[in-house]
This record gives C-alpha cells, structure tokens and sequence, in this order.
C-alpha cells in the first residue's frame, strides 16, 4: 500500500512544483512585464501541474488494469507499478517546464489538458460498459458450447438440477420478468403521469414544494424495503381478500403483489420526470390554447401533454427497463416459481432471481446450470438496453425545437 | 378623464368594447390606473407606448387572459356589447372564443398545419363533419393569407414554417373560431420587414370583421394599420383619438414627446 501511496503523494509534490517553477520561469522570460506573455503566469503553473498529475493518472491507470487483467498477480512488481506512474509525472515534468518560454500559449495547452481530462471521464462509463458485455459474452459462449441454444431460448420449462439432466428454458422466466412489469407499469404510468399533471399544472407553489419532494422519498426507499411490504402486507391482503374468495389459488406470493408494489416503487420516476418534461413546455403554448376558448384541461389534454409526449414516453421506458432489472421485490413478493401462467394471482419468478439463485451457494463455474446465469444476464442486458435505445429514438425523432 | 368621455362620443360607429375605472394590480404593483377606453366595431385600435406601460395588460384584460396568473386582481367594469365580461355569470373559456389573441412569439401547436387551425373549431364544436372542417380551415387559412403557402402541405408541422409564417398561421388560428374581437399583441415584433408587411396587410383586411385592437411598439404600424390610437404612459390612458390627429395634432405634451421621442 505505502508503495502504491508514495509515488502518488510523490507525483503531488510534483505537480505543486511544477506550478511555481512553470510560472516564475514564465514571468523571468517576461522580465517582470507580464503583460508581454503569451498567457496569464498561472496558466503556465496550471499547465505544468496538469502537464504532471493527467499523464501520471494515465499511467496509474494503465498499470492497474494489467495488473488487474494479469493472470498471476506477482507478474507485475511492486516497483514497476512506481515506475509506471513517475516516468509520465516527471516527463510531463520536465517538458511543461521546458515549454514555459515567452511564446507558449500556456492557456490554450491547460485547457486541451482539462478537456482531455473530461474526455476521459465520459470514457470510462462507456468502457465500463463495453467491459460488462465482453465479460457476460465470454461465459454466455462457454454455456452455449454445452447447452443449446434453442433450448434456451424456446424450451419452455426450467428445472436445474446438477445431475445434469436439466431444463434450462428461458420463456417461463421472460414471461414472468414482462408480466410482473407489465402490471407495473400499469400501476405506475396513469398515478405517475396524473401526478405530473397536477404537480404541474394546477398545484399552487406551496403544494408543488411539498409534495413534489414527498414523491421523491418513494424513489429513495431501498427495493428491499418494499420487498418486505409486499411479503408481509399486500401478498397477504390479495390472498386473503382477492385469490382465495375469487378461487384463484392460496399463495401470499403472486405476479400481482409483486407487480403492484413494483408500480408503487416506479411512481417517482414517471411523475418526476414527467413533471420536468411537462414543465419545459413553454408558457407560449398554453397562452395559445387559453386565448382560443380552450378550457385548462383541454389545453393539458391536447397540448401540453402532446407536445411534451416524446419526454414522457422516454421517462416510461426508463421506468419499464427498472421493472424488468428489479429483482429484490420479485423475490419477497412473487416467489421463486418459474412458471408459465396467466394467472396473476399465483407464483412466478423472473430472469434476475433466477440469475441470483444460480449464482449462489457452492457453484461450479464449468457447470451449465451456473453458466446459465450469464446467458441470462445477457438476454436481460440485451432487453433493458434495446428498450434504452428505443427511448432515445423517440425521444431524439419527436423532440419539439422550442426557441 | 371627462374631456375623454366626450370625444369617445363624438366617434361614428357605437362602441363594441367599452372599459371604465380599470385597476389592475400585480401583487402590490398598480399596473394600470383607472383607464376607460370605448373601441369600436370593424376598426382597427392601435395601443402605443413605451415599454411597461401597461398597454399589453390592458389588452389581456379584455379576453381575461390575466386570470392565468395568480397575483393579477382586475377591478372595474369592461363591456363587450354591453356585456359585463368580469360578470361572475361570465365564463372566461367562452369570452376567449369571442375574443381571440394572437401572441408576441408566434406559438404554433406541435402539432401539423392543419390541426392548428382546426384546433379551435374543434373545441368549439364548430364543424359538424369533416367536410365542413376543411372548409373552415381553408377560409381561416385564407384570411390569414398563408394558404397559397401550405395548401399543398397542410400535414406538415406547424412549427417547421418560418417565423413570418408561423404568425399569420397563429392569426388564422385565432381566426377560425370566427371572434367578434382579435386582439393582437406586439404580432410583428419577432417578425421581419417583409412579414411585418404582409401581417399589416393581413390586419386591414380582418377590419372588415373584426375590431382589431393591436398593440405595437412602432408608432410606423400603428399610423399604417389603425384608425384609432390610444397612447398609454405609467399604467394611464394618457390621450385616445384618431390615429392621424395623434400624429398630427396630439393633445396631451407627453403624447407629443413620445411620437416625436422624446420619451419612450
């Protein structure tokens, strides 16, 4: 630790030197008329300090991933990782001082590090996710090489067990993950919308300032937490007051808890973003209703909701791609079942406990039973992410250009 | 104000909107101060003066868009046809078919060409089938003079036409609803010279159905298009005549100072 720590403390140092050595060799290039600079002398301070710290992060980086990546841990040595991160620290060092003449547009070269520095930043989300799928793909090729794929993929039964004769068919899970969201998006879209209509467009300030962030809470509350309420308040309640006097089976953990709890968890997403798409429509618009003898709820209805539809629908699929990825709530409120049924009263499981339960306990990563897990995993990933691009079509293709 | 009253009577037509002793507030703000204006049928009534004025609060009084914001209280009496329109019997989503408004900033609908004129006949039941629609959209885009412009296209986005455009289709928007009254507030200021010029044109046509009330920083417009001016200053009605004697012979000094600019 101290030897990764030294290098790093040892590259501040640095870098704090660099900023006063760049910018006392600026202002004695000037001889004292800083105005005959090509850049204010801080920028040459904050141009030889970026000139340290960015390619000694770069190299810290770099190092870290190899011995990440690197199959024994002691091919890398503890020196080499110094090494790693001085050598960029004391190049960027030496040449930032050096390039500290009268001429040197100091200002210009800081800022092509900061935006390097940004760029970087928007990478890493997107390498991490290119990261995510390249590792899902390499264990989803080794399931398919024992497993086929139409199995998985039409079969419509799944029973793992690790003698070896197992059912692995993703249809019972799939259809339990898409109607557990279907019911809660059903829950979810007309209470979230109506909310963000009336936070909107009717509440007067002071409602709007609590309520608003009241909604919000719902967000905040951990999936578990709603997981409970469904297991021990409303799975109970449905079975009580809805299966068992209608007939339709005896089990407290059902498609419907499950879903109607998750609804509840999604509210928040769709009303606040609604609320912010619906606020962004300009004033102009609903001025221009009013003034034809439209009544508010016909402007809401034929305006103001139409025009801001592209931001709702997006803020729905955001919310339909958190339904189909919630796994908690599933769990404790509809079981752990897979089976393909229309019953929403009974109990039925979905591609994220299936995925959980796979994985733990003793697992034998060569198995197809706990490969499955990935190819799961990648059939979900595949799912969120489709409808994620679906959102940003339409949302991009039916955005209004309001000036 | 008394002077005023008499020269109001002395005009040929009678009075289609008549407003005595209107207050408006803005919070604690006094926007406008006991203004009483008579403006008449199938004229055009010019509203200048300079910025915060209150020439434009007046304007959204007579169509009670101020109801749409809160802090905004109206006290006295405006008449349409004799008409109290502040009356508690009076419903402001009905008065604002009567009275329609086109906007500073063109505001087209989201929505195609067509549905943007047809928006208005629709809520109002206007048309009974859909062949009648059309005919209606087709007259009120005509009298905005922009079909020949979008007859070909009419399923197009409204807000995909250019600025000048975009105008006169919100005039034939607010059109189709067939008004007794339009009120126009500041139609040219987002527009080009030559919109301006055909939206000025526009307005001398609809005099012959509408009384018009346009409010308009150029005092240019106001002498082109109206046949009466009202010259507002600090929340007053400071002077209402015939557009030429205001530019010609004003009464009041301010009134002069202004068209000549000296103040504004």
């Amino acid at each position: 630790m101290t030897l990764i720590t030294s290098p790093l403390a040892l590259t501040l140092l640095l870098a704090v030197a660099a900023y006063w050595l760049a910018k006392r060799r600026a202002i004695s290039a000037a001889k004292g008329d800083v105005r005959s600079l090509a850049a204010l002398p801080t920028a040459y301070g904050t141009n030889a300090a970026l000139s340290v710290v960015i390619p000694a992060f770069v190299g810290f980086i770099l190092i870290s991933l190899y011995s990440g990546l690197a199959p024994r841990a002691e091919d890398v040595a503890p020196l080499s990782k110094t090494w790693f991160i001085l050598v960029p620290a004391v190049l960027g060092f030496v040449g930032a001082i050096a390039l500290s003449t009268k001429d040197f547009r100091a200002r210009t070269a800081s800022e092509r590090w900061i935006l390097a520095l940004l760029m970087g930043a928007s990478g890493v989300a997107i390498l991490t996710t290119i990261g995510i799928v390249f590792s899902m793909l390499f264990e989803t090729f080794n399931f398919f090489s024992q497993y086929s794929w139409t199995d998985f993929f039409f079969s419509t039964k799944w029973s793992p067990n690790f003698r070896g004769d197992s059912d692995l068919g993703i249809l019972p899970l799939l259809w339990g993950t898409l109607y557990i969201s279907f019911i809660a998006l059903l829950v979810a879209v007309p209470i979230g919308l109506f909310s963000a209509v009336y936070l909107s467009e009717y509440a007067g300030p002071r409602m709007r300032a609590f309520a608003k962030p009241a909604i919000e809470v719902l967000a905040g509350i951990p999936t578990i937490v709603y997981g409970l309420f469904a297991l021990v308040t409303v799975g109970p309640l449905l079975r009580d007051y809805f299966a068992q006097p209608i007939g339709l089976g005896d089990s407290a953990s059902s498609v419907l808890t499950a879903g109607l709890v998750m609804g509840v968890m999604l509210i928040p997403f769709v009303s606040s973003l609604s609320d912010d798409i619906i606020n962004a429509v300009p004033q102009a618009m609903r001025d221009g209703s009013l003034g034809l003898g439209a009544t508010k709820s016909e402007t809401i209805r034929q305006v103001v909701v139409p025009a801001a539809l592209p931001g709702i629908v997006g803020a729905i699929l955001l919310a339909a791609s958190r339904a189909i990825g919630e796994t908690m709530i599933v769990v404790l409120g509809a079981g752990a079942a897979a089976r393909l049924s229309l019953n929403p009263l009974e109990a039925m499981t979905t591609v994220t406990v299936k995925i959980v339960s796979q994985l733990t306990g003793d697992t034998d990563f060569s198995a197809p039973e706990t490969l499955v897990a990935f190819a799961l995993g990648l059939t979900l990933f595949v799912l969120t992410l489709g409808l994620n691009v679906l959102a940003l079509i339409i949302v991009r293709r039916y955005r209004e250009q309001y000036e | 104000m008394k002077d005023q009253a008499e020269m109001d009577n002395s005009m040929p037509t009678p009075s289609k909107i008549s407003a005595s002793g209107v207050q408006v507030y803005y919070g604690d703000n006094h926007a406008i101060k006991d203004v009483n204006v008579e403006i008449a049928d199938k004229t055009v009534t010019a509203f200048i003066g300079p910025s915060g004025c209150g020439k434009s609060t007046f304007l959204r009084c007579i169509n009670r868009m101020n109801d749409t914001i809160d802090v905004c209280r109206v006290e006295g009496d405006i008449r349409i046809d004799g008409e109290d329109i502040y009356d508690p019997k009076v419903d402001p989503v009905q008065l604002r078919a009567k009275v329609g408004m086109v906007f500073q900033k063109p505001n087209p609908f989201p929505k195609s060409i067509y549905d943007n004129v047809a928006y208005g006949p629709k809520i109002h039941g206007l048309a009974r089938d859909k062949a009648e629609l059309d005919e209606i959209v087709e007259t009120a885009l005509r009298r905005g003079a922009i079909w020949d412009e979008v007859k070909d296209r009419l399923d197009a986005p409204g807000t995909g036409l250019s600025g000048g455009q975009q105008q006169r289709l919100c005039i034939a928007r607010a059109v189709a609803t067939e008004p007794e009254v339009l009120l126009m507030d500041e139609p040219c200021s987002a527009l080009d010279p030559i919109a301006t010029a055909q939206v000025e044109e526009l307005i001398d046509d609809l005099r012959q159905r509408f009384s018009v009330v346009i409010v308009t920083h150029s005092m240019q417009q106001a002498a082109r298009v109206s046949q009466r001016t009202a010259f507002f200053h600090l929340g007053n009605l400071v002077e209402m005549d015939d557009t030429d004697k205001i530019f010609t012979n004003p009464r009041d000094p301010r009134t002069e100072s202004y068209i000549s600019g000296r103040i504004g």
